[in-house]
């Protein structure tokens, strides 16, 4: 019965896992892949596709923003739902088609290798000057030849100039609210203080309902549309003016979806005619058939229903940049039932599914999401990507909905270490023993996936807002942390980022930023306090004054969107468009649910600011607030004994109540600004603290903090305690984030809870068994999410000096994961300083 | 007694003493001197102060302990200092001048505990270590009883070197045990530890005949030179008394706690 075992220790030294002197330290999955000590398990097929773009620069392919100006050149002054479907039709008869060797799901919407798409409705007023630079972008580069960049910068760009969204806000907000959005440059760069993200992404993350084309196909989406156009009361303007071009819209969106497959069906019978190879020649005969098929009708295989859900994804891609791509909805409920038709058929194996489910990934892979903007690039670092797959969770019926494709989902994560799709499994109370063993085994792997999404949170705050009880546990998982339920949903506004560190250091310097020298960007709310109530005080007037400025700000976005967004082949998928015969971006749809949110950033950095100014200056009487300011005009150069002192001062993230009250408190008061006044837009905007990247652009405009930052160096991320400020081990983490949320407001939706563990902590099946008992704990607290990055902080610093030998090294950012080398040097720097917690 | 005693830390989140996620809680005092120790600061009972001369800004022209103190705390009579000068090193900024150990309550310790319970699932709960923890025994033992009266599991990791009726009042307090067997000989645990092993193996002998259904685990800590070459043996007689085996590999974590004892460090050398 004796068990005898050796443990290596927790920390230790380490100096590089490539020079072979691994040092004893434990190693995740991923280390000993990247040392050479373990070798992926996926050959093959996949492997090869992957090989053929992978370490490639992504390059812009302008043929959608070309086809699409073309064809809004064309149909100025008609309605814009039509005009969308229009371009949609313009590119699916004209766009270059593309059957990449060896692959089984065909489609891409541009030339091989990684590309992005240009999406000029957007932010083509600056397109031409950000093309010119973009080949120069340190962080999240890409290229583009001479000849294409000249077409955007004679054809492209000056066609939108004075018709963008971009513009059209920033001509719409007052005075004082354009001061903390946007410089008064002519690019309109942001401020990154209270920062719109409504111009570099038409919409919040989105997820489609994927099940209703699957289960029907497009001809039918069309036959409904005919029926509605021919039963429109024929007298009626609004079913003349706003009914009819819809309809039509989803009609012809419908026509170009099926072309645009017709097309592949077509390129794929000439490519077979030609080739020599009998059994790729089979392949391509079996990918014309297929495509002839879907997405028209039903799928009449597993295969076909991968195929059919790629276009669809793939065409919603070409038509809208849809805040951080589209996401993939819950893949393994959807899907289940074409795996287990096949699998009872005898015509489906495990690893054959797993194979297609992987040639799809690669699809997904090599289409990023181009961000032309600065604040675009900074927010979304190392080619940001939410197509989140969701896998588990519950039924419509609130029965457990894990089945085989999960497993089969976990496993290909394992074994494909690509960082494509973003994975989300979501947990409850029911999740069955071996799938939280499975997930547990996935994190340990170590390169980031899955995320956790906690229906015990999520499920009660979908039914406060009003959804039934089978749309709440029904929902998908989109993009970063968003949570919906793809026929109820109707908000698509992307909101705003307020940077509540700079309101601190407003609150310090009565309005100003060291930053912006003289000029008074917020309130000027006094330069003494007598006492921690009167400053704390000041602190929530520059707070609540950015909660009204984002406000403001999306008011006017909401108002400005239908004007210059339509997304007929989204809104075809959404059973409450398709009633109310609207598209999805009108301002109120019947029957739906709004749900938007404002990102709190840099809750960790303001909560440990507070804290340190009440103890250090007005308990303790150690400092003066003359003295931490004259500290922080230096950045602290010369003041190692202030900075000290602050920094010992208690910090959120360690389940300090006297931290985590001030936390809770700064909370509180957002909840009930929008409890007032969020009911005039109409829509629930709840507070959130997820913040993509952003902590790091937010940072570089806010000097020293009372925390012991250094100026312009990353704000904290997320819910996420300051980078090092956690000393009590990650449970403490998660107490101090329960005990700063208020649970009895309904107005709050994701905080995004990032944690670094080192591969000791999880070693061997003890350690997973503890990592399960670790998010057994989390789903009772009833925590929105949690990611972890389980590696050794030495591998991250070795990849820092060699990125060459790291070029695969997987890290979780914010809400995905990323190529470490892919990230710009403060990224990896903030990545590298988020404590990591090991066991004694 | 007033319910409390002396510790030096409360380690959360702790994966490797004991089944599940546990906190360790780690009393001060221990009758054993091993020249490997790795937390020195738990072998004396009493509160300590530290220094760390790293952290130190004094030359950077710091004056804070200065004033606390009256006088200036300089590295050279810094460790003249005793546990009751403890709350005047929250003058340091840097806490570079500091306590190892604080009085706490029974109650203090607990409530830690439980803010953890949520994490401690089926197997997880409190661990009490040091120093040793039965070196403290009341204090122990009120720790485990007050445990078991809030249905938190318990473990306690012993070196054994304390008497028996201790062991056997604890017992039946505990879910599981850790106990640390450094050497089976005599001469050569003494050599190296200050102590004889005698009573040590006695009183593993006597717990396993008295309390067999208690879950053990024997755990050595490999030192070159020293027990290296017999571990087999330690296994084998973990073995047959029905417990498991670990081996820990020696790290040097405490090093910078000699330092900041000022004490000399040298693990691999017998003490003399």
């Amino acid at each position: 019965m004796a068990k005898i075992t050796t443990r290596q220790p927790a920390k230790q030294a380490q100096s590089s896992l490539l020079d072979g002197t691994v040092g004893g330290a434990v190693l995740s999955e991923q280390e000993k892949r990247l040392a050479g000590m373990a070798r992926s398990v996926r050959g093959g097929r996949v492997s090869e596709l992957l090989k053929a773009f992978k370490n490639a620069r992504p390059s812009i392919d302008i043929e959608r923003g070309r086809l699409f100006t073309e064809s809004f050149r064309a149909t100025e002054g008609q309605p814009l739902v039509l005009r969308w479907a229009k371009a949609l039709y313009n590119y699916a008869e004209n766009a270059t088609v593309y059957i990449d060797g060896g692959q089984l799901i065909v489609g891409r919407a541009g030339k091989p290798g990684r590309y992005g798409l240009l999406y000029p409705e957007l932010d083509g007023d600056f397109l031409d000057e950000a093309i010119k630079a973009l080949p120069l972008r340190k962080s999240s580069p890409f290229d583009i030849s001479t000849a294409d960049a000249k077409v955007v910068i004679e054809e492209i760009s000056p066609y939108w100039k004075g018709k963008t969204f971009h513009e059209a806000l920033a001509k719409a907000l007052p005075e004082d609210t354009f001061r903390l959005t946007y410089n008064a440059d002519a690019e309109l760069s942001s401020r990154f203080i209270v920062n719109e993200t409504a111009s570099f992404r038409s919409s919040i993350q989105w997820v489609h309902d994927y099940e209703k084309p699957l289960k029907i196909g497009f001809s039918r989406i069309r036959e409904e549309a005919v029926s509605a156009l021919n039963a429109l009361d024929e007298f009626s303007p609004t079913d003349n003016t706003e009914k009819k071009p819809f309809l039509e819209a989803v009609i012809l969106t419908a026509d170009a979806i099926i072309l645009f497959a017709e097309r592949h069906a077509e390129e794929a019978a000439h490519l077979a005619a030609a080739e020599r190879n009998t059994a790729r020649k089979k392949e391509l005969l079996e990918i014309a058939d297929i495509c002839r098929n879907v997405p028209k009708n039903k799928p009449r295989s597993f295969r076909e229903a991968v195929q059919s859900q790629w276009f669809i994804q793939l065409f919603s891609r070409i038509e809208q940049k849809t805040g951080t791509i589209i996401s993939n909805g819950r893949m393994d409920q959807y899907l289940y039932p074409f795996y287990k038709a096949d699998k009872e058929k005898g015509i489906l194996t495990d690893d054959s599914a797993q194979e297609l489910l992987e040639c799809v990934w690669v699809c997904m892979a090599q289409y990023i999401d181009l961000y032309l903007s600065k604040a675009g690039g900074a927010f979304n670092e190392g080619y940001a990507h939410w197509e989140a797959v969701t896998i588990g969770g519950q039924n419509p019926d609130g029965a457990d909905a894990v089945n085989e494709l999960t497993y089969l989902f976990l496993k290909s994560k394992r074994e494909f270490p690509l960082n494509y799709p973003d994975l989300a499994a979501r947990i409850h109370t029911r999740s069955p023993k071996r799938y939280l063993h499975e997930v547990a085994l996935t994190v340990k792997d170590g390169s980031g996936f899955p995320k956790l999404i906690n229906d015990e949170e999520v499920v009660p705050l979908l039914l406060s807002k009003g959804a039934r009880f089978d749309e709440a546990y029904d929902y998908s998982v989109s993009g970063c942390a968003e949570c919906r339920m793809p026929n109820r949903d109707t908000y698509t506004s992307p909101c705003a980022y307020i940077n509540f560190a700079a309101a601190t250091e407003m609150t310090l310097f009565n309005g100003k930023m060291i930053k912006y020298g003289n000029e008074i960007i917020g309130l000027q709310t006094g330069e003494d306090f007598a006492t921690f109530e009167e400053f704390l005080n000041a602190y929530l007037k520059q707070q609540k004054n950015f909660l009204k400025h984002a406000f403001v700000q999306q008011h006017e976005i909401i108002r400005l969107r239908a004007d210059h967004f339509a997304s007929p082949l989204g809104s075809s998928l959404h059973a409450l468009c398709m009633k109310e015969k609207k598209d999805i971006h009108a301002p109120h749809i019947e029957g739906g649910i709004d749900l938007g949110y404002f990102e709190f950033i840099g809750y960790g950095t303001v909560v440990d600011s507070l804290s340190a100014i009440k103890k250090t200056v007005y308990e303790d009487k150690t400092l003066t607030l003359s003295l931490i300011k004259e500290a922080i005009s230096h950045n602290f150069e010369g003041y190692a004994e202030v900075r000290a002192l602050l920094k010992n001062a208690p910090a959120y993230g360690n389940d300090d109540p006297y931290a985590d009250e001030l936390g809770k408190l700064i909370d509180k008061e957002a909840l009930d600004f929008t409890v007032k006044y969020s009911a005039e837009l109409g829509v629930h905007l709840d507070l959130r603290l997820v913040p993509f990247t952003s902590n790091v652009p937010f940072g570089k405009v806010v000097a020293a903090s009372p925390n012991g930052r250094k100026a312009f160096t990353p704000l904290s991320d997320g819910s996420s305690a300051s980078q090092g400020a956690d000393a009590n081990g990650p449970t403490a983490v998660l107490l101090s984030n329960f005990a700063t949320k208020n649970y009895s407001y309904s107005h709050r939706a994701a905080r995004l809870l990032n944690l670094k563990l080192s591969p000791a902590c999880v070693e061997g099946d003890d350690g997973t068994k503890k990592l399960v008992a670790f998010v057994e704990a989390w789903r009772s607290l009833k925590l929105w999410h949690l990611q972890f990055n389980v590696i050794n902080r030495d591998t991250l610093i070795a990849a820092q000096t060699d990125p060459d030998a790291y070029r695969n090294l997987l890290v979780r950012v914010a809400g995905y994961s990323a190529y470490f080398c892919e990230l710009s040097k403060d990224l990896q720097d903030d990545i590298i300083s988020r404590t990591e917690h090991s066991s004694i | 007694m007033d319910g409390g005693g002396t510790v030096f830390n409360i380690q959360r989140y702790s994966l490797h003493d004991g089944p599940g996620i546990r906190t360790v809680v780690f009393l001060k005092g221990c009758p054993l001197r091993c020249a490997w120790c790795c937390n020195p600061e738990s072998q004396r009972a009493e509160v300590q102060i530290g220094y760390d001369r790293e952290k130190c800004l004094y030359s950077s022209g710091c004056r804070r302990c200065e004033e606390a103190f009256g006088a200036p705390v300089s590295d050279g009579n810094v460790f003249c200092l005793s546990g009751a000068d403890a709350a005047k090193t929250d003058c340091c900024p840097t806490k570079a001048l500091f306590a190892y150990g604080a009085y706490r309550t029974v109650k203090e310790v607990l409530d830690i505990c439980e803010r953890d319970e949520i994490f401690y699932g089926e197997d997880g709960g409190i661990t009490l270590s040091g120093g040793e923890p039965f070196f403290q025994r009341d204090f122990a033992l009120a720790l485990l009883s007050g445990a078991r009266e809030r249905l938190i599991n318990t473990a306690a990791e012993t070196a054994g070197a304390i008497p028996y009726p201790v062991l056997r009042e604890a017992a039946p307090l505990l879910d599981y045990l850790l106990y640390d067997i450094k050497h089976l000989d005599a001469s050569k645990h003494k050599a190296w530890t200050g102590a004889d092993n005698r009573i040590i193996l006695e009183n593993f002998d006597a717990l396993c005949k008295e309390f067999p259904t208690l879950p053990k685990k024997v755990r050595t800590p490999i030192i070159n030179g020293f027990n290296d070459g017999i571990l087999k043996e330690i296994a084998a007689y973990a073995h047959v008394h029905g417990a498991d085996f670990e081996a820990l590999p020696f790290h040097a974590f405490g090093t910078n706690k000699y330092a900041c004892l000022k004490r000399e460090y040298a693990p691999h050398n017998k003490l003399t």
